[in-house]
């Protein structure tokens, strides 16, 4: 008797349930958050009204002007740029000099009076260690300027301005307003602006940001880009346009990476992207004074510093491994020479050259260390006589490195494609790594990791067929 | 000799670009073709891979007719599947053999095993219908198309386990009832618009996705169910009626796959209420809902933000380009995009410190 009570009641209800309808849910979720708000107001004590003719509100509307909004972004963009490129000079230098001439002689003398065996003492000095104070010296100053100055503009709240200006940009090629702040993050550090993509909150936009990050141009290859564009690029002009020639031509490849970010967005929505959840809110906090010493705390330790971590823990096997090729001999020759020889064919039949392609294989876990790499791999190439087989270094001037690369073999078509390849290749391990801990899924890293390459070997294959067509 | 060598030379290049380029065209035109008659290709398979899905196809397009109290025959059934008469007699051989079907008279019928059947089917394929519309981020124009692939691959227990997931829903996004595990299905209960006489106030509650191009321009009029609509004018050919404070103008051919139902006692039609991105700087108003066409991450995100039935907001700027544009509510600042204000009803008033929240 009971249970047929039961049964009733569950019929009932399973009837009742067609006849409410399919909003019943939102509706009773929407009454509960209703009547919270009813109540709070109750009790909330309001103190002035907010005045609409405040500064704050006066600086809101210039930022996000049609007439000013976009001049000011790209001028305090540049700004910021170039006091990192600019400003990481000097203590890079002074880090390379350190790391370089005072400790690595010193190094090497200890070791041959505590009479290491040669093998050892190349393996960890001419190595494990340069590769580090490579790494340390090229990246640490550019990223301990960059990033704190990026991050001051964020206290601020500058930035989800910017990202408010540029998202129906972003829109028409389906990603977040906030990626333009991943993709600017990311011309400081790629691992950094993999890590930043949190803020967007919209799972589909995330996945594009971070596997579009790899075009933002980072730190790491901004030396190597304005290093071949002054030695190919500047030197097609007399002598007086050569350096603006140059810095024009650096400034293309970061506005190409730009236009690549757009293209693989909108063919990442339209195609595999298509399925994901995409949604949208940007909340504008109200402008403050930034808080200096905690943003400098933050960006130090959050960003720089893990980072730099992460880098270093990447870099130190890349410099054994050099170090091992270079001297590791099979018949007479080399590892390296082995894998440059078998690499040659095919790298100048895209346009590059097997020194190139065994470079980024083997400097994969930093970019910094991609011209040192280079360098060293010609002077053994070439049997000249260098610093020594596996050790990385580093020209005084422009003119002996273009000499060096010019002997290599090096035409324009080289340093163009070089420049190109230097946007479009695979992510550094690092942000490889980053990539994982980020989005939890194989498939996405290896994605992530291989279509720039494939994008990048289809772009400088164009170019190299273009070469030859007009030649 | 020379010049054949210099031919040679010029033409080499030239000839290998062409090659290339020719091999990438004709590789974009096989992917375009595969894409486009993907669904239509599957007749190509075996018969045997193709056998499940042609007997539920069968049985769906069989429920349907007899729900509208027709009959029907082979040529018919074979027409509206687009699949050869051969293949069919051969599926509805089997199906007869496994009492699915009943055939008198040259008329074909369902016995009760079949509309179980049927039935189950059209469960899985509005439940994926529910789930894509909630937690994927897919076109509302693509949910048939992929819930019609979808339906022939779940299992009993894959489909109970979505139907917990999502909360256990009665209707899918299009309004039509879900039938239960047991089917269980309430029959529609809604009217064709058309034939509404003028001047009244009715809700949709369902909008037919098929046929795909009647589908896509409804939608293109951002209709959606649950909105009310005033009919302005009707005659033979079109109808003419305000939604959400546009007025709109379908054929009669469109507005008939429109269904709608009288408001209940409880529900008033706001004249005046219109979607938040008709709001123009320095205009006030009050939010009034957020239609039910925004769902799942989307609409929690809303709600999260507070566009709350009853909140106070007002249009503090808008972008170099007009979209996104900044909403201040609550004392705070919010970017929206067009596209989502227009999923947020308001009624503009004046400001007015003792009406907002």
């Amino acid at each position: 008797m009971k249970n047929k009570d039961i049964q009733d009641l569950l019929d009932l209800a399973s009837e009742l349930r067609w006849e409410i309808g399919e909003n019943f849910h939102d509706t009773l979720v929407e009454g509960i958050y209703t009547d919270a708000a009813q109540i709070a107001q109750k009790t909330e004590i309001k103190i002035g009204e907010p005045n609409p003719y405040s500064f704050e509100r006066k600086l809101d509307q210039v930022l996000t002007s049609k007439k000013y909004g976009f001049p000011v972004m790209i001028l305090i963009l540049s700004i910021i740029l170039w006091l990192t490129i600019q400003g990481a000079n000097y203590p890079s230098s002074l880090l390379a000099s350190f790391f370089l001439e005072f400790l690595y002689p010193m190094l090497k003398t200890g070791a041959s009076q505590i009479g290491l065996p040669w093998w050892l003492d190349g393996f960890l000095i001419d190595g494990v260690y340069l590769a580090l104070g490579w790494v340390i010296s090229v990246m640490l100053p550019p990223m301990a300027i960059f990033f704190p100055m990026f991050t001051l503009l964020e206290d601020f709240g500058y930035l989800p301005r910017v990202a408010f200006n540029l998202d129906s940009l972003f829109k028409k090629s389906g990603a977040h307003g906030k990626q333009a702040l991943t993709m600017s993050m990311g011309w400081g550090c790629n691992a950094a602006g993999v890590v930043a993509t949190r803020i967007i909150d919209s799972p589909r936009e995330r996945l594009i940001a971070i596997i579009t990050n790899n075009f933002s141009l980072c730190n790491g290859r901004w030396p190597t880009q304005i290093l071949i564009a002054t030695i190919f690029i500047g030197a097609l002009v007399p002598d007086n346009f050569s350096s603006i020639l140059a810095s024009l031509a650096v400034i293309g490849i970061a506005l190409l990476g730009i236009g690549f970010t757009f293209l693989s967005s909108w063919m990442l929505s339209k195609t595999l992207l298509k399925g994901e959840v995409s949604t949208f809110a940007l909340e504008l906090p109200p402008f403050r004074p930034p808080n200096l010493w905690t943003t400098l705390y933050t960006s130090l330790i959050d960003r720089t510093l893990i980072v730099l971590w992460r880098a270093i823990v990447f870099a130190a096997p890349a410099g054994a491994i050099i170090w091992l090729i270079s001297n590791i001999y099979v018949d007479d020759l080399s590892l390296a020479n082995i894998t440059i020889d078998w690499m040659d064919g095919f790298g100048l039949f895209f346009g590059l050259n097997g020194v190139i392609l065994l470079a980024y294989v083997v400097a994969i876990p930093a970019n910094e260390i991609v011209i040192p790499t280079i360098l060293m791999l010609t002077v053994a190439h070439l049997n000249l006589m260098g610093a020594g087989n596996g050790v990385m270094f580093e020209l005084e001037s422009t003119t002996e490195t273009a000499a060096l690369l010019h002997a290599g073999g090096w035409t324009l078509l080289t340093g163009i494609n070089l420049m190109l390849f230097s946007l479009l290749h695979n992510p550094c391990s690092t942000t490889i790594y980053t990539i994982y801990q980020e989005t939890k899924s194989w498939k996405w890293t290896v994605f992530a990791s291989i279509m720039p390459v494939i994008l990048g070997f289809l772009v400088i294959f164009l170019v190299t067929q273009m070469w030859q067509l007009f030649q | 000799m020379i010049l054949l060598l210099n031919l040679e030379k010029l033409f080499t290049p030239l000839l290998n670009q062409a090659y290339i380029s020719l091999f990438f065209t004709a590789l974009l035109i096989l992917f375009f073709i595969l894409k486009k008659y993907q669904y239509s290709l599957r007749s190509l398979l075996p018969f045997k891979y193709v056998e499940k899905s042609i007997t539920e196809d069968l049985l769906k397009q069989l429920y349907h007719i007899t729900s509208s109290q027709k009959t029907t025959d082979f040529r018919m059934l074979s027409g509206a599947l687009k699949i050869p008469e051969r293949k069919i007699l051969k599926v509805v051989e089997s199906m007869t053999q496994n009492g699915l079907i009943h055939i008198s008279e040259g008329h074909v019928t369902l016995t009760k095993t079949g509309k179980n059947y049927a039935l189950s089917i059209i469960r899985i394929h509005r439940l994926w219908e529910k789930y894509l519309s909630e937690k994927t981020g897919f076109d509302k124009s693509l949910w048939h198309d992929l819930a019609e692939a979808k339906e022939h691959q779940l299992s009993k227990e894959e489909t109970e386990a979505l139907y917990e997931e999502l909360g256990r829903p009665r209707f899918d996004p299009h309004g039509d009832p879900i039938p239960t595990a047991l089917g269980e299905m309430i029959s529609e209960t809604g009217t064709s618009i058309v034939g509404i006489p003028k001047g009244t106030v009715t809700k949709i509650i369902h909008i037919e996705d098929e046929p795909k191009s009647i589908y896509r321009q409804i939608i293109k009029e951002k209709l959606h169910i649950g909105a009310h609509v005033k009919i302005l004018n009707a005659d033979n050919h079109h109808i003419i009626f305000e939604s959400e404070g546009h007025s709109i103008q379908l054929s009669t051919v469109v507005a008939s796959n429109i269904q709608v139902v009288l408001l209940n006692s409880q529900e008033t039609y706001e004249e005046g209420n219109v979607r938040l991105s008709s709001l123009i700087e320095g205009e006030h108003a009050t939010i009034l809902g957020i239609s039910s066409e925004c769902r799942g991450a989307n609409r929690r995100r809303l709600l999260d933000l507070g566009f709350i039935k009853g909140t106070f907001l007002n249009l503090e700027y808008m972008g170099p380009n007009q979209n996104p544009r900044a909403y201040r509510l609550r004392n705070t600042l919010i970017a929206l995009r067009n596209d989502q204000a227009d999923f947020i009803l308001i009624k503009k008033t004046q400001y007015d410190r003792t009406g907002s929240l």
